[in-house]
């Protein structure tokens, strides 16, 4: 099996390596990064909008580019949240908590550094995974139904009351109005517009882009224009690290590790659950931190852990789409239509038909997550550099940046003046000491969570038995419960904290 | 008076032609009220890219995607008729949803004139390896003995596929449940894993599946058998005669638009919708080209409109 697998790869880069589908890849990786340091300007709107153009292209050159943008913005994304607390794409919403702060300790440097490096490392395993296992790993997700899914959901929800830094109670709060935000839009099972209040832009939900770039970018800039001249100057002039030390180095790998792991898991299913991987994967590490109170005030694990999650997840997504066919997200729906545009109906024939293309896709991933890592570590003291810019410039264009964004999402304006309601709400929240990221996973989470167990419900009927009599919905229900007793009992939390030293 | 109409008349056709023939003199911009890369997407860019090499303007197609297509048609029907915003529609704003729904922002008749009717596209109707039936008539034997113990699955709410199946349950008087999803990804992934066992939705989204063996295929929902898959015979030779239900695409502009730029469109849709290349690309989505005249299309939403609010109301669907 294996030696197969390395003839396949030997025609794989083969493919790769040529000249043009070099170039392609490279221009593909390269405006990934490019959008994905620009906030709100996302993967599914680039894709959209560079389709026409694959039209006059061959199929491998196009879809390696195509490939290249979605994983290359995955890398870029990270990059704002580090800076200036924006999260470039939906899933460095939680590379913001700790990434930000490691910026405002002057430490933007390492934390850039680890993130992409952390990618690198992600990228590498997913590859590797989609090369060695791909078909197998696809079948997996047809053990995954709508119970399995809520159940899913309901561990990922009580994983963000954990991850809250500050009080458990605003917490759950932020979470509820996250729900509550996400429940606003059509009913998929009945198709009636639920709290749109007649309007026709509502009627297909709040846009969680716009949420985002709100609370995050948005609330943000409102918070520091509110501060003294002074204290600005003062994170601005601490920026001098730009490379990790062996120590930020050695506590970076554990994370790495686990957020792969955790970031292929929830790259196979179908989703999108690029946000999910990286929320679970930080809540995962301040779980096993000795000193979880680090978290949220600059910990290096919580941005190894999330950004080689989401980079992971990136990768495997493209699984179910090369071996079945079957996109996992909006992205890989797009390239579903790049596929057909080209004349390539994807499913399970595009291996066994077109290796070529199949394999080919595969390598230059690999080279790609290569030049991702030599265009963007140089490019760390370029962007710290970019702390430098006076506020008065900065500010005025991280907000032409948003607008552009959440318009560019479904070329409506309504979508503009919803990122900046959420800009308001989101500075009186901080105002309150309430998290935007629980309210964030809420919101995500909710209508999906709503989704599936009303889809459970329908197909068993409306007997609720069948969370708990699937293994893999009960399995995760009991992971639920056992992280909330943690959390909710007090002496449970002093125990484990004893055990913890005990081990060491 | 009556001299300054003698004038005026001709003036006024003299300007309409004029219109017609420097049109276009700016670019064009067909609305799409569906994501990109889907199949209304893809048909609008196949159009808009020929309409460019022919007439040296450029098309740009605009995504406006929410609520069942109806936002993006809201919006154009309320855009200058000048020509220069056009519609690519579905049986989704221009068949079912005025029957749907109580309240929408568009009068899918009046405010619209048709240009012409692009493709059509079969629904397939799909079930799981394991379900114990070969074709349809053991699938209606099936149903009546498990009444309302099957799932099928459809890509939303007041899709052709969810319809489709209200329709079949109708004319064969069986009973399953309805899953909804959204989009026929989500639908397909089920019905691999076994969560459903049946579907009968746009069959572009299918055939591979179809072909790798990986679902059951029982019938075609059109009236003639689809040249994509010849091998699937038609509801009708299946056992379900006059069943007959077509997922189609078509170019509208907003009603007031000049009649002349209308028919120059109409000729200038059907003469690329002819191209060697354009038909291929088509073929390869599993659509088949229609290319009809501006009137026939007015026609043929006035009778898809009708059909679909009769299966609404038989297969009491309810209203939005």
């Amino acid at each position: 099996m294996f030696s197969g697998v390395f003839d396949h790869l030997m025609l794989g880069f083969t493919v790769a390596l040529s000249m043009q589908n070099l170039l392609y890849c490279f221009l593909g990786c390269f405006l990934g990064t490019v959008i994905g340091v620009l906030p709100g300007i996302g993967p599914v709107a680039t894709i959209a909008m560079l389709l026409p153009i694959t039209f006059n292209l061959p199929p491998i050159p196009a879809l390696i580019m195509l490939a290249g943008i979605y994983y290359g913005a995955s890398y870029g994304g990270s990059t704002t949240a580090i800076l200036v607390n924006l999260p470039g794409e939906s899933s460095s919403v939680v590379t913001c908590i700790d990434g930000y702060q490691m910026g405002r300790q002057g430490r933007a440097g390492p934390a850039l550094a680890i993130a992409a490096m952390g990618s690198f490392f992600a990228g590498c395993v997913g590859t590797i995974l989609i090369a060695l296992f791909g078909p197998p790993l696809a079948e997996l997700a047809f053990e995954f139904g709508a119970a399995e899914y809520f159940s899913m959901m309901v561990l990922g929800l009580v994983a963000a009351v954990v991850l809250a830094s500050g009080s458990l109670i605003k917490a759950i709060g932020m979470i509820i109005v996250g729900l509550l935000g996400g429940i606003v839009g059509t009913d998929v099972n009945s198709g009636i517009a639920r709290y749109s209040f007649g309007v026709s832009e509502l009627s297909d939900g709040i846009g969680f882009v716009s949420v985002a770039m709100g609370m995050f970018g948005f609330g943000e800039i409102i918070s520091n224009l509110g501060q003294t001249a002074e204290t600005k100057s003062i994170e601005v002039s601490q920026v001098h690290t730009l490379m990790p030390t062996i120590d930020d180095i050695k506590t970076a790998i554990g994370p790495t590790v686990r957020g792969t792991l955790l970031g292929t898991i929830f790259g196979i299913l179908p989703g999108s659950h690029t946000v999910i991987a990286s929320f679970s994967s930080y809540t995962l590490e301040k779980k096993l931190a000795k000193d979880p109170s680090r978290f949220g005030k600059g910990a290096i694990e919580g941005v190894a852990g999330p950004e080689s999650a989401n980079n992971a997840a990136a990768q495997t997504s493209f699984i179910p789409l090369l071996t079945l066919g079957i996109p996992t997200g909006a992205v890989m729906a797009l390239m579903v239509g790049a596929m057909t545009i080209q004349g390539i109906a994807p499913g399970p024939q595009v291996m066994t038909q077109k290796p070529d293309l199949f394999w080919g896709m595969i390598a230059s991933m690999w080279i790609g997550n290569l030049m991702l890592v030599i265009l963007n570590l140089p490019l760390i003291g370029m962007w710290v550099q970019f702390l430098k810019i006076p506020y008065r410039i900065l500010f005025p264009s991280i907000l032409l940046f948003i607008a552009i964004g959440a318009y560019s999402i479904n070329n409506s304006e309504f979508d503009v003046y919803l990122a900046a309601f959420f800009g308001f709400f989101g500075y009186y929240a901080a105002k309150w000491g309430c998290e935007a990221a629980p309210m964030i996973l809420g919101f995500v989470l909710g209508p999906l969570m709503e989704e599936n167990l009303r889809r459970a419900m329908l197909i068993s009927r409306g007997d609720p038995s069948v969370f708990f009599t699937r293994p893999i919905s009960c399995g995760q229900l009991l992971v639920a419960f056992a992280l909330l007793l943690m959390v909710v009992l007090p002496q449970f939390q002093k125990k484990r904290e004893i055990l913890a030293e005990a081990d060491d | 008076m009556f001299s300054l109409l003698r004038v005026a008349i001709p003036l006024m056709a003299l300007v309409a032609s004029a219109a017609a023939e420097t049109y276009p003199a700016k670019p064009i911009r067909i609305v799409v009220a569906y994501t990109p890369a889907g199949t209304t997407d893809i048909l609008a860019r196949a159009i808009g890219q020929k309409l460019t090499e022919a007439w040296g303007q450029p098309v740009i197609i605009d995504n406006r995607p929410g609520a069942n297509g109806n936002i993006g048609t809201e919006y154009a029907a309320k855009s200058t008729p000048d020509g220069y915003t056009l519609l690519m529609t579905t049986a989704a704003p221009h068949g079912i949803n005025p029957g749907l729904y109580r309240k929408l922002g568009f009068d899918a008749v009046k405010d619209f004139a048709g240009i012409s009717l692009v493709a059509t596209v079969p629904n397939v109707l799909v079930v799981n390896n394991t379900l114990p039936v070969k074709d349809v008539r053991e699938l209606i034997a099936y149903l009546r003995a498990n009444p309302g113990k099957l799932n099928f699955g459809s890509p939303g709410y007041g899709s052709t596929g969810h319809m489709s199946v209200e329709l079949f349950m109708a004319m064969t008087g069986t009973k399953m449940a309805h899953i909804p999803y959204k989009g026929d990804a989500g639908v397909l992934a089920d019905l691999m894993g076994g969560q459903i066992m049946l579907s009968l939705s746009n069959m572009p989204a299918y055939t591979p599946q179809i072909k790798a063996g990986r679902v059951r295929a029982l019938a075609v929902s059109t009236a003639k058998r689809s040249p994509a898959a010849p091998e699937i015979p038609t509801m009708a030779e299946a056992g379900v005669p006059g069943y007959v239900t077509v997922a189609w695409f078509g170019l509208l502009a907003p009603a007031k638009t000049p009649r002349d730029i209308i028919n120059k469109l109409s000729a200038e849709t059907a003469r690329i919708l002819k191209m060697p290349d354009v038909y291929t690309r088509l073929a390869d989505l599993g659509a088949e080209p229609v290319g009809s005249s501006a009137a026939e299309f007015d026609a043929h939403i006035k009778s898809e409109i009708v059909k679909w609010a009769k299966v609404i109301k038989d297969a009491n669907v309810e209203l939005q």
